[in-house]
């Protein structure tokens, strides 16, 4: 264990005094002088052609200020995130989906917007929409768009010879897996302020995850350049994917640039929910070879992915669904493959866990099957399959760091003890069954190669010893600026506490990318190495020159000054102030972008991977056989995070992934009926509340990630993926039956019990 | 419809606030009286972010009409800190790392806050009750509730010494 002062060490979340007190502030929370409230327009339909879009009348209302449609956008009229960008900021001849939106209006008060938006008089030639994503594969099934197929990708990653690996297996086993369509609920709805500053700057308040993307893409609708154009993101009260890509956020600029006032767009929760995109439902056909004695031969996996009308991130969810699918196992022989799919439901994109949760379903459902078909444990066949440091997997890429693994699936098994699990009672009440699951996964950090995947960061040393950091990372609660500030601590050698980030703000802070992919931790973090480097250096050979000590025997630590670890009456301060006098720089940019270490076989994925991190869960559930309820008893959940930055802040990221895998696995559903979505709401789409979770039990794995910050790697997303299938082979132990499909809602568990006949036994063996 | 003279008690101070009937007591609080603290997850009554304090009991702001609130002492997380010093339990939040997003917090402190009104020692399953209409997205229950466990025993303690 190296000695950290900082890394590792409790320290609070940044700011959290501002959110305990109610002084942190939201979109909407500002308010400024004479501003507007903007809305916009949703079409009554899912797919149809607009006949008549008349806001003439609209316009004439008193308190309406600005009313745009998309002829009035001087710029581009696309969001700008999938290329081919295909995604209108306004719509014009054609409605592909319920959240599309026709019109943006900016008035003095909600209610004059709303009046305004009521006027607006809106013609539909209803089209018969595409709503079932096997139909949309139909040879000859009408097409979302004229112009391109339905099917839009369909990526094969091939490895090995997968004939000869089902020749190989003793057993194959194949089944169809299904996963809902699930919607983000961030407490904070997607919000936007806007407003024309002083020096002919539109100034977006932004709450999103990506401030340098949001200015380019405003700065095109608007028709301005860049430099016009500065994003802020104010506290941000969640995201999870769901804030990526923009939202409302250039409309509110465009009605800004239209009226000439500050403007404000907060969508209501119903309009949320209707519009952002949402994780895919997806299903997968996943076949596998096995020997006897257990070991994996072969996989050929399908994944079939609904992404609605638009790109958005729905292509790339879906690669990495295919990247993914082999699972955190050796599989010698692989074809992975991943359809995108066009129809005019919701659209789907980037949502915690970017596929795996979907991938890692199928695959630890199919594991569990298997190992009961050879009568083998569920954990020695994880064990005896893992991955491990030097595999190759079917991307073509060698694992750099993989004890994880196997270090999760031990650590797991003996916190939740794992093997004595069979001398539980089963069946503590006839109309009870106990029963148990484990799930491992592996999760990629980063964006992949071949995808720009870089950060600036930017350290100011004051004369008072104290620390600026400057980000442009996005820190959505998921406490990426205290660690980044915890690194920015230890790396110069000053106390957390005199670090102060500022970020981001596009006119001050310089991109860090988006804050997806758990990539903030190992990007943003060796930035900020980067920029301490020079600063660091810059101290000590100050230091060197005041004690006449040589360099290499002097550290920084907690502002002090040591020499082979003794204190001196010398501090960080008086170093600065030294080395100011002396004329030399104590302000650092750091850059740094991702790095991969081999080139990679030919015809593999192109975006694949260099840093991969695991985790496996324990799930111990109850089933009520005549409701079908489950409880769930305990959760065990075993992470591997290459180093702590923030022992607080890496505890709630594995609790509430959990939580929200636990919601995924028994009770989310985006229910959606010929492209409308039938529970837009919180009190109809049900999310855990502190009732539905047990104590969790969390443990964190420790072994540095080469080339990451500290040895730190993302833990954003991974701890979300292995609780849905853990509880879903806990609860098929339970009941003695497979089960393919979460939610387990009880309709669902109950109709498994009395349609299914019991095809194992209970309780393993 | 004319607007109603409505007279509060808003962390302690007495205000008096001319708004129209259809207001609720959240938009009063933010939007009358710039308290935005208080925050708004859904309007519906199934977030709980918007939770208040309306004479002792925990209420959602965001279904209590102006006039429903007429004469009623409402305590918001403004008004949990006393001359900057941090209320235990907004000390314990921070501590604990009972927050993420810290969207929820504000409801969620004063559900919890009215909780150890009436209940200074409560059980890790009273709270789980007292904060189950407080959805948190990032999943802070459990740092939550050994929150609310720490600060209710250090203000027992400081009672008792």
């Amino acid at each position: 264990m190296l000695d950290f002062s900082v890394i590792g060490k409790p320290a609070p979340a940044n700011r959290s005094r501002d959110i305990v007190t109610g002084q942190a502030r939201y979109c909407p929370d500002i308010r400024l002088p004479g501003m507007l409230v903007g809305k916009l327009l949703y079409p009554k339909y899912s797919s149809a052609i607009i006949t008549r879009l008349d806001v003439n009348s609209a316009r004439m209302l008193p308190g309406v200020v600005a009313l745009l449609t998309a002829r009035d956008i001087p710029g581009e009229n696309s969001y700008l995130y999938a290329l081919p960008a295909d995604q209108p900021l306004l719509v014009t001849d054609i409605v592909r989906y319920q959240g599309d939106a026709l019109a943006a209006v900016a008035a003095e008060t909600e209610e004059l917007a709303q009046a305004a938006l009521d006027a607006i008089k809106v013609e539909y030639e209803p089209l018969e929409g595409l709503y079932d994503v096997l139909e949309a594969m139909q040879p000859g099934a009408r097409q979302v768009w004229p112009d391109r197929e339905n099917v839009y990708d369909h990526l094969i990653i091939d490895h090995g010879d997968i004939d000869l690996g089902f020749k190989a297996a003793d057993i194959i086993i194949e089944h169809t897996y299904y996963t809902p369509l699930v919607e983000h609920a961030f407490m904070e709805t997607e919000g936007a302020v806007a407003y024309l500053d002083e020096n002919g700057v539109m100034v977006v308040y932004s709450s999103c995850q990506a401030p340098h993307r949001d200015q380019i893409q405003i700065a095109r609708a608007l028709g301005v350049p860049e430099s016009r154009v500065r994003v802020i993101t104010p506290h941000i009260g969640g995201a999870f994917g769901g804030k990526d890509e923009a939202h409302v956020q250039i409309h509110t600029a465009l009605l800004a640039q239209s009226s000439g006032r500050p403007v404000r767009i907060i969508r209501s929760r119903e309009e949320s929910i209707l519009t952002h995109v949402k994780r895919h439902p997806i299903i997968i056909r996943y076949r596998t070879g096995i020997t006897h004695d257990g070991k994996l031969t072969a996989v050929h996996a399908e994944a079939i992915g609904d992404t609605g009308p638009y790109l958005n991130a729905g292509r790339d969810v879906m690669n990495f669904v295919a990247a993914t699918l082999s699972g955190p196992y050796y599989v010698p022989n692989a074809r992975l493959e991943a359809y995108t799919v066009f129809t005019n439901n919701p659209i789907c994109g980037a949502m915690r866990g970017y596929g795996i949760p979907q991938a890692s379903f199928a695959y630890e459902a199919q594991m569990d099957l298997l190992a009961r078909r050879i009568g083998m444990d569920p954990l020695e066949i994880r064990l005896l399959n893992g991955l491990d440091t030097g595999m190759q997997v079917p991307t073509g890429v060698t694992i750099r760091e993989g004890r994880g693994m196997k270090a999760c699936l031990q650590e797991a098994a003996r916190f939740s003890g794992w093997k004595g699990r069979l001398n539980e009672t089963p069946q503590p009440a006839p109309h009870l069954r106990r029963g148990w699951g484990m799930a491992s996964i592996w999760f990629s950090i980063g964006m992949g190669r071949g995808i720009p995947d870089h950060a600036t960061a930017t350290l100011d040393i004051t004369l008072d010893g104290s620390v600026i950091l400057h980000t442009g990372a996005a820190d959505m609660g998921q406490g990426a600026h205290t660690a980044l500030a915890q690194m920015a601590a230890e790396a110069i050698g000053v106390k957390f506490e005199t670090v102060k980030v500022i970020g981001p703000d596009t006119a001050i802070t310089f991109d860090a990318g988006p804050s997806v992919a758990s990539r903030q931790t190992f990007i943003s973090g060796n930035a900020v190495l980067n920029a301490a480097q020079p600063i660091r250096e810059v101290l000590l050979q100050t230091a060197s020159e005041l004690t006449g000590l040589p360099v290499g025997i002097l550290q920084l630590r907690d502002g002090l000054v040591l020499a082979e670890g003794e204190r001196l009456s010398l501090t960080i301060a008086e170093l600065a102030i030294k080395a100011t006098q002396e004329n030399r720089c104590l302000h650092a940019d750091g850059f740094y972008a991702m790095q991969y270490p081999e080139p990679l076989q030919p015809n593999s994925y192109a975006y694949a991977p260099a840093v991969f991190t695991f985790g496996t869960q324990v799930a111990q559930v109850l089933v009520d056989i005549e409701t079908g309820q489950v409880t769930i008893e305990k959760l065990v959940a075993v992470q591997d995070a290459g180093q702590v930055i923030n022992p607080g802040g890496a505890r709630g990221q594995i609790e509430g992934g959990v939580i929200m895998g636990l919601g995924y696995a028994l009770m989310e559903e985006l229910l959606v009926d010929q492209g409308s979505t039938q529970n837009p709401n919180l009190g109809t789409y049900l999310i855990p509340t502190a009732k539905d979770v047990p104590a969790l039990i969390v443990k964190i794995v420790e072994i540095p990630e080469p080339f990451a910050p500290f040895g730190a790697k993302g833990l954003g997303e991974p701890p979300l993926t292995p609780t849905a299938p853990a509880i879903l082979n806990a609860v098929a132990d339970a009941i003695g039956v497979p089960l393919y499909r979460i939610p387990l809602t009880p309709e669902r568990v109950l109709t498994a019990i009395v349609s299914v006949p019991e095809i194992f036994p209970n309780n393993g063996s | 419809m004319s607007d109603i003279e409505l007279h509060l008690v808003v962390n302690g101070a007495p205000c008096t606030v001319q708004a129209e009937p259809c207001l609720t007591l959240l938009e009063i609080l933010r939007d009358k009286l710039g308290l935005t603290g208080t925050k708004e997850g859904c309007g519906a009554g199934d977030c709980g972010a918007c939770v208040v304090l309306m004479d002792g009991q925990a209420v959602n702001a965001c279904l209590v009409l102006a006039a429903q609130a007429q004469g009623a002492h409402i305590i918001t997380v403004e008004g949990l800190a006393q001359e900057g010093n941090l209320h235990p339990l907004q000390q314990a939040f921070v501590d604990k790392w009972a927050l993420q997003c810290g969207f929820c917090t504000p409801g969620m402190l004063m559900s919890c806050y009215a909780l150890l009104l009436g209940n200074p020692d409560p059980s890790p399953e009273e709270i789980r009750e007292a904060i189950a209409g407080n959805l948190c997205r990032c999943g802070t229950y459990q740092s939550v509730v050994e929150a609310v466990l720490s600060a209710a025993r250090s203000t027992r303690e400081a009672r008792h010494a």
